[in-house]
């Protein structure tokens, strides 16, 4: 079985990202990236898939700016086998990656596509869903357990009533959610193996896909900064303000 | 307390800041040892420099002693009243009072939570680099006082090495301003150093003038499986000669396993090995990853390393180093006999088979879990209370092996307590690392700072 697995390039999680001052966008000069956490538990489930002898062939494939290399390497480090760069400097919104993605599952008929079921910068969480447009595949987001059995697959959901259980038919397309699994740490045995993986770089003009952007983005500003608190002396005082400030309670 | 004294120092300080329920004497009256009872008379929590020096003045006039009291995270005992004392808490001095760009220095007072400085110093671009697993807790007063390490000081030294400036109330009531933020100020003798690591028996540390660095650069943590204690001193030398380390530290796999059972983090590889090193590099060039990572491969050819994880972001940055900063958190539920000795760097490995044996030989029982700041000569070594045991017993049976161990540390020119102090708890030991004419002549000068012997009484000498 061979699995197909997108990772983003985006800011480190941890990191406080600032918007440029003249409001063009995210300052993201010198900032850390990192693999989008979601896409990192998307692996992660992928390599956990191999190591159970269900998947033979892990593929990772990134779209983006030629440093996602990065990224690509790391997925390699974790447990893929071979890489894919899908390289362009233009800002991509979903649907061109989910169409640079149905390329990719065009041309390497996976049984299996794993994402992360959305990135921690846009928060769109459209590509998943997209790519089981474009394919025609079955879908399943928000997973929080994945089980293959033969042709098909069982998947446990976070819906926002609880879980829901569903099962598909193979392909398909699973976007991970943050309960799957828990991503293992790099080890640097594989680290150094990884750079021994091939990483084949393409660009969605050769895939065909038509990248420009069909929004443009007027403004980005940060978000109001939040008052400091206050220390109040007594409960009287604290009823007081309550009361007759904040008016939350009469 | 008397009436008479407590209306004056209500008088001081305002009534509401002298406190005397239950609560609060158990709580000012105790640190992190768990030897012995809180018993203060009172907490007294001054909001200014003045207020300090009239409570010392009045505590001189009624022969009453003062204990000194910050976050009390400390180890050693130097925080406890456990006799009646005042304790004078500085909780409410906790704000900044300048902060200069140019000199690239701030200017505080002591009760400041250290996290909180930290941060304050993030806000302006710059950086407080003392760092340690209770910095949250902890006051920059009292870090000043037990000049205190921490997982840093590798690459950035001790609070010694930041502190520019104190004003301190003396148990004579005088304020003194040392050293008043200079750089440079060969004017004799540097009052502001006898200060710092005087653990509250000289004055009261009531502000502070440090120094702030350039932010590091952009972090990355290793963690690396090693075969035996030697190795790790292998390992340090073939690091520190080829990269800016901000960090090495190590752990036992007892330590980790400890760590496991009770935080919600996983191992860094599957397999278990002996020892583990935990590096911190600064990425100062683009290929300082490559080279750790060609260290690495040198490293396992040799046969001291047998795994090894670097982090890929900041969330895994963080959870391995609570792998090793979670420790002492997680050994504190089983009351730990706790040894924090020092030798150089050099004579670690010889050091550290001397105290192997004698662990193994005077606690084959106990559990023995090291760890600790290797990389500056710094070891932890816990032994942990069986269930079965009573804490005096306990402590009883660790007290005659510390001997041992005190011995052992002075054959090796080494130092019975690292970063944690004197205080109540070494005490007993403090003659193994310094000299009758070293102790006779830091009592005289204790005598010079505070003739009443009111502050922090009994502690440290
Ligand atoms: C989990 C944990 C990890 C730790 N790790 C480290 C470590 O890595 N490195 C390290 O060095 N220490 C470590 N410590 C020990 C402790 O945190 C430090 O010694 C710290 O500097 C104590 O600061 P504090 O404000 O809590 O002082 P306290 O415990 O309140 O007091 C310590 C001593 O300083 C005196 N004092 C406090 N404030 C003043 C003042 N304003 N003026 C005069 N005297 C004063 C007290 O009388 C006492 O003698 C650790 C403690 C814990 C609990
Ligand atoms: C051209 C020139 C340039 C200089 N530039 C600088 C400079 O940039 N920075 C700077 O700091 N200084 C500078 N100095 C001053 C001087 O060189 C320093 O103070 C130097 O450290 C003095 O060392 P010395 O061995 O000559 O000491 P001495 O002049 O012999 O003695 C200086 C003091 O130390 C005492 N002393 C000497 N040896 C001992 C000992 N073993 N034990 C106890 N006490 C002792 C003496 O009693 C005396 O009080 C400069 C001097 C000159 C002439």
């Amino acid at each position: 079985m061979k699995i197909l697995v997108a990772v983003k390039r985006v800011a480190d999680y941890n990191v406080k990202v600032r918007a440029k001052s003249d409001n063009t966008g995210p300052d993201l000069a010198n900032v850390k990236m990192a693999i989008n956490p979601f896409c990192e538990i998307a692996v992660e489930e992928a390599v956990r898939l191999k190591e159970k002898g269900i998947a033979t062939e892990i593929i990772v494939v990134s779209i983006g700016a030629q440093a996602a290399q990065e990224q690509v390497r790391t997925a390699l480090a974790l447990g893929a086998d071979r890489g894919i760069l899908i390289t362009t400097d233009t800002d991509l919104e979903s649907l061109a990656v989910a169409k640079c993605l149905k390329a990719v599952c065009d041309n390497e008929s996976p049984d299996i596509v794993l994402l992360g079921k959305q990135a921690i910068d846009g928060d769109n969480n459209h590509t998943g869903q997209m790519l089981g447009a474009l394919t025609g595949w079955a879908q399943a987001t928000f997973a929080s357990e994945l089980t293959i059995d033969g042709d098909s697959a069982t998947v446990i959901r976070e819906v926002d009533a609880g879980l829901q259980t569903i099962q598909i038919k193979l392909p398909a397309i699973v976007t991970a959610d943050l309960r799957l699994n828990e991503p293992r740490y790099a080890s640097l045995p594989n680290i150094m193996k990884a750079k021994k993986k091939t990483i084949d770089s393409t660009t969605p003009a050769d895939l065909g896909v038509d990248v420009a952007p069909r929004t443009t983005l007027l403004k980005a500003e940060p978000p109001a900064e939040r008052k400091a608190g206050i220390k109040v002396e007594d409960v009287a005082q604290l009823v007081d303000k309550l009361k007759n400030e904040a008016k939350v309670i009469s | 307390m008397d009436k008479n004294t407590l209306q004056q120092l209500q008088a001081i300080v305002g009534e509401a800041r002298v406190l005397c329920d239950a609560d609060s004497l158990q709580n000012y009256g105790l640190d992190r040892t768990t030897v012995w009872t809180a018993a203060p008379c009172a907490i007294v929590l001054p909001g200014s420099i003045e207020e300090v020096q009239a409570i010392v003045r009045l505590a001189a006039s009624e022969d009453l002693a003062i204990v000194p009291s910050g976050g009390r995270t400390g180890l050693s005992g130097g925080a406890v009243a456990r006799s009646g004392e005042l304790v004078l808490a500085l909780d409410r001095m906790n704000k900044v009072i300048d902060f200069n760009a140019v000199d690239r220095s701030l200017t505080c007072q002591a009760g400041i939570i250290t996290q909180q400085l930290q941060e304050y110093a993030a806000q302006q671009g710059l950086f407080y680099p003392v760092d340690f697993a209770a910095t949250g807790s902890s006051q920059i007063g009292g870090n000043i006082a037990t000049n205190a390490g921490g997982i840093n000081v590798i690459r950035y030294g001790m609070t010694r090495d930041w502190v520019l400036g104190l004003k301190v109330v003396t148990g004579n009531g005088d304020i003194l301003e040392l050293n008043r933020g200079l750089l440079k100020n060969n004017t004799g003798y540097d009052f502001r150093h006898l200060f710092i690591g005087s653990e509250g028996t000289l004055g009261i540390i009531c502000e502070a003038t440090l120094r702030l660095a350039p932010p590091p650069q952009e972090r990355a943590v290793l963690v690396l499986g090693v075969s035996d204690f030697p190795a790790i001193m292998d390992v340090l030398k073939t690091y520190s000669g080829a990269l800016t380390l901000n960090a090495f530290e190590f752990f036992s796999d007892l330590a980790l396993e400890k760590v496991l059972a009770h935080q919600p983090l996983s191992p860094p590889f599957t397999a278990r090995t002996p020892y583990y090193a935990l590096l911190e590099i600064e990425q100062s060039h683009p290929d300082s990853l490559d080279t750790a990572m060609s260290l690495f491969e040198h490293c396992v050819e040799q046969g001291w390393v047998l795994d090894g994880v670097v982090s890929q972001n900041q969330t895994q940055a963080k959870n391995l180093w609570r792998l090793r900063e979670d420790i002492s958190e997680t050994l504190s539920f089983s009351k730990p006999y706790k040894n924090d000795i020092a030798v150089t760097i050099s004579k670690m490995p010889d050091f550290i088979l001397a105290v192997d044996q004698l662990t193994q030989q005077h606690y084959p029982d106990f559990e023995v879990v090291w760890f600790g700041h290797i990389g500056d000569g710094n070891l932890h070594l816990n032994i942990l209370k069986p269930d079965a045991l009573s804490v005096e017993d306990f402590n009883q049976q660790c007290n005659a092996v510390s001997v041992a161990v005190a011995e052992l540390v002075q054959s090796f020119g080494g130092s019975i307590s690292a970063e944690h102090g004197i205080g109540l708890l070494k005490k007993p030991y403090l003659s193994y690392t310094r000299s009758d004419t070293e102790i006779a002549l830091m009592q005289e000068m204790k005598r010079l700072f505070d003739p009443q012997g009111i502050l922090n009484p009994g502690k440290l000498i």
